[in-house]
């Protein structure tokens, strides 16, 4: 069923988190959810913009189909690398789901206005955060129709 | 002409004078009664010689002679001897007579010898061709006022607070010595001054007249109103006073006795108070800040050991042994009511941080939202909830919705073997508050869990019978006594309990 990406490539989600508990666990989720996900792991805003531009060691890295979108990070914060993405023309067509413990009003409200996908909340129970993941599996992986890779302007 | 009227017109001439005669010596006689009640002057009338002529009331009173022991005598008894060597009465008389009026304060003698120092003013009398008739004077014993003024003085000075009398230019005239204490100044140093000496500001102001009003108006409307002002001591230091002015009509004109009082202490504690009242206001507020946000990030770590805890026993139940099975299974439990804790300690500080203001709010209303969110349990437990119409009251709708559903739902979390019944009312308790009742048949409460039950985290029984923290009951009496109210409970074992809680009528008719 589901798995393969557009062009029998895997598919790639960039999870851009600085809690490697937090890394873990939703690695974990999504191996449950989808075998073929390659789940490649920025763990801050500086870092998650060096790999979506290709800087540094990033050179070689690869354009993902879906980004995982904390808010609290250290070095730049959620909403900045938010910002950066969306007024990226390369970017911006990469779905950004912000996905974090916030359930401030305040943050929700920004995260739409500059464009976020959705927003999604960090379940506490972790059967709670198995079905998110799977959720996100079930609807961005496998039934959105996204633009082909490189068609992105 | 007729001779009746050549006899009649000086007939009529006649009476006419007469008339015009009794006339004058009526107001001649009126006059002189006017001038006998004056007592506290001396007035009489003098030839062009300075022989009496006429005595009132007030100059036998203050010289000691009648007016026929004195009439046809002259003025010259009045002086001491040495003033009628030097002669001064023939001088006097002089002086009035060319400049028309002379005013002294000098020395006089009584019938008796005894001398008093007197404020006297001479007239000279004219008649209608400009000759001179005589003479008047008006004299007044200042002894007498020196005498009253030394009573005034003995009053001021039994005074408990410092008190200054004031002319109405701003100078002080008298003042007592709790005042020379209270500004460190000695009474010589300060009468003639201006009283923006020792009260620089506020004073001064008052005491001159806004043009409109008198002085008199303007002061009247101060009486017995304290006035805090700031006062200055010789040595520069300046204390807080309070002020009360009182008016008092005086030969010099108004003057203005003023009472000051030291009020340093009072607006030391009034402050000390102010800044208790703001540090506990801060302190609260802090300390709601603390819960809200200790509990905020406590949720992260545990989010940790709760997910990993349950991914253990996921993955290895069964698969290590016995021991270890029961040893994940207490830390996944463990993990799992500490989360509980801390959603509810969060959802506590909320009702104080998150608050919404106070709106008028259908209580009703309010009560249908709460049972719309029971309804699970209300149908679960067949349930029968009843209610009459109830008001529109100020509140938070949120909070008031939150407020119905712990109560209702206690009843039937806390229900007897009998079918469920919880009935909801409101009466007027005054004119501007309504009581809420939540009355049920449940298993009801021991009266001396009453005050206990409303505590935070407080439980009557095991986790094993009832689940929850116990925080939904504080949460309720949070939200009712930020709505300024009380909530209460009335209760018997077996026989079901009784929830009151009162809140303001909203102003807005529902």
């Amino acid at each position: 069923m589901t798995g393969i990406g557009r062009g029998g490539m895997p598919i790639r989600v960039l999870l851009v988190e600085d809690s490697p508990g937090d890394v873990r666990l939703t690695r974990e989720a999504f191996r449950d959810a989808n075998q073929f996900i390659q789940l490649d792991v920025a763990s801050d805003g500086v870092e998650a913009m060096a790999f979506l531009r290709h800087e540094g060691a990033y050179s070689n890295a690869l354009r993902p189909d879906l980004i995982l979108l904390d808010l609290n990070l250290p070095k730049m914060d959620g909403r900045e690398v938010l910002a950066q993405i969306k007024q990226d023309a390369k970017l911006k067509t990469i779905p950004t789901i912000i996905l974090t413990t916030s359930a401030a009003e305040a943050d929700i409200a920004t995260s739409y206005q500059l464009h976020a996908n959705s927003y999604l909340k960090k379940p506490v129970q972790l059967d709670e955060f198995d079905a998110l993941v799977k959720s996100i599996n079930d609807f961005w992986l496998t039934k959105v129709v996204l633009p082909e890779q490189g068609h992105s302007e | 002409m007729s001779p009746s009227s050549e006899w009649a017109e000086p007939r009529e001439k006649h009476r006419g004078l007469l008339m015009l005669e009794e006339a004058l010596q009526e107001s001649e006689e009126r006059y002189r009664m006017l001038l006998d009640g004056i007592e506290d002057y001396a007035i009489f009338m003098m030839d062009t010689q300075g022989r009496v002529v006429s005595w009132n009331a007030g100059a036998e009173r203050i010289k000691g002679y009648t007016a026929d022991q004195i009439i046809g005598h002259n003025f010259s008894c009045f002086f001491p001897l040495e003033a009628i060597e030097q002669g001064r009465p023939e001088e006097i008389l002089r002086l009035t007579a060319t400049s028309g009026r002379h005013e002294e304060q000098g020395m006089r003698v009584r019938k008796d010898g005894s001398r008093f120092f007197a404020n006297v003013t001479f007239t000279a009398l004219h008649d209608s061709a400009g000759n001179l008739r005589g003479f008047s004077e008006f004299s007044h014993d200042l002894s007498e006022r020196a005498e009253s003024e030394a009573k005034y003085r003995g009053l001021l000075e039994a005074a408990p607070d410092a008190m200054v009398v004031v002319k109405q230019g701003g100078e002080i005239a008298l003042l007592n010595v709790q005042a020379e204490k209270q500004f460190g100044y000695h009474r010589n140093e300060l009468v003639g001054q201006q009283v923006t000496t020792i009260i620089p500001e506020g004073f001064a102001e008052r005491l001159l007249a806004d043009g409109l009003r008198s002085t008199a108006d303007a002061l009247a409307q101060q009486i017995g109103t304290g006035i805090e002002l700031t006062g200055r001591r010789k040595n520069g230091s300046e204390f807080p006073i309070e002020l009360m002015l009182s008016p008092l009509q005086s030969a010099e004109g108004i003057l203005v006795t003023a009472a000051i009082r030291d009020i340093t202490t009072r607006k030391l504690v009034e402050t000390q108070l102010l800044q208790k009242v703001e540090e506990l206001h801060r302190s609260n507020e802090e300390l709601e800040q603390f819960a809200y946000v200790a509990s905020h990030d406590l949720q992260e770590p545990l989010r940790m050991v709760s997910s990993y805890t349950q991914l253990l026993s996921r993955r290895y139940k069964g698969k290590l042994d016995s021991d270890a099975d029961e040893f994940i299974a207490f830390a996944v439990d463990g993990a799992n009511r500490m989360q509980r804790l801390i959603q509810d300690l969060l959802a506590y500080s909320r009702v104080g941080t998150k608050g919404k203001e106070l709106l008028a709010t259908s209580s009703e209303a309010a009560l249908q939202h709460a049972l719309l969110n029971l309804r699970v349990a209300i149908e679960e437990n067949s349930v029968l909830v009843t209610y009459g119409s109830l008001p529109t009251v100020l509140a938070d709708e949120v909070q008031l919705i939150q407020l119905f559903q712990n109560l209702v739902g206690n009843a039937i979390k806390y229900r007897s073997q009998a079918i469920p019944h919880v009935h909801i009312s409101a009466i007027r308790n005054d004119s501007k508050e309504w009581m809420f009742l939540v009355q049920d048949n449940g298993m009801g409460i021991d009266r001396q869990y009453f005050d206990k039950i409303f505590g935070m985290f407080q439980r009557l029984h095991t986790r094993e019978h009832f689940s929850g923290t116990g925080i939904g009951l504080a949460i309720c009496k949070k939200i009712v006594e930020r709505h300024g109210g009380s909530i209460s409970v009335d209760s018997q074992l077996g026989q079901g309990s009784t929830f009151r809680f009162a809140l303001q009528e909203s102003a807005r008719k529902s």
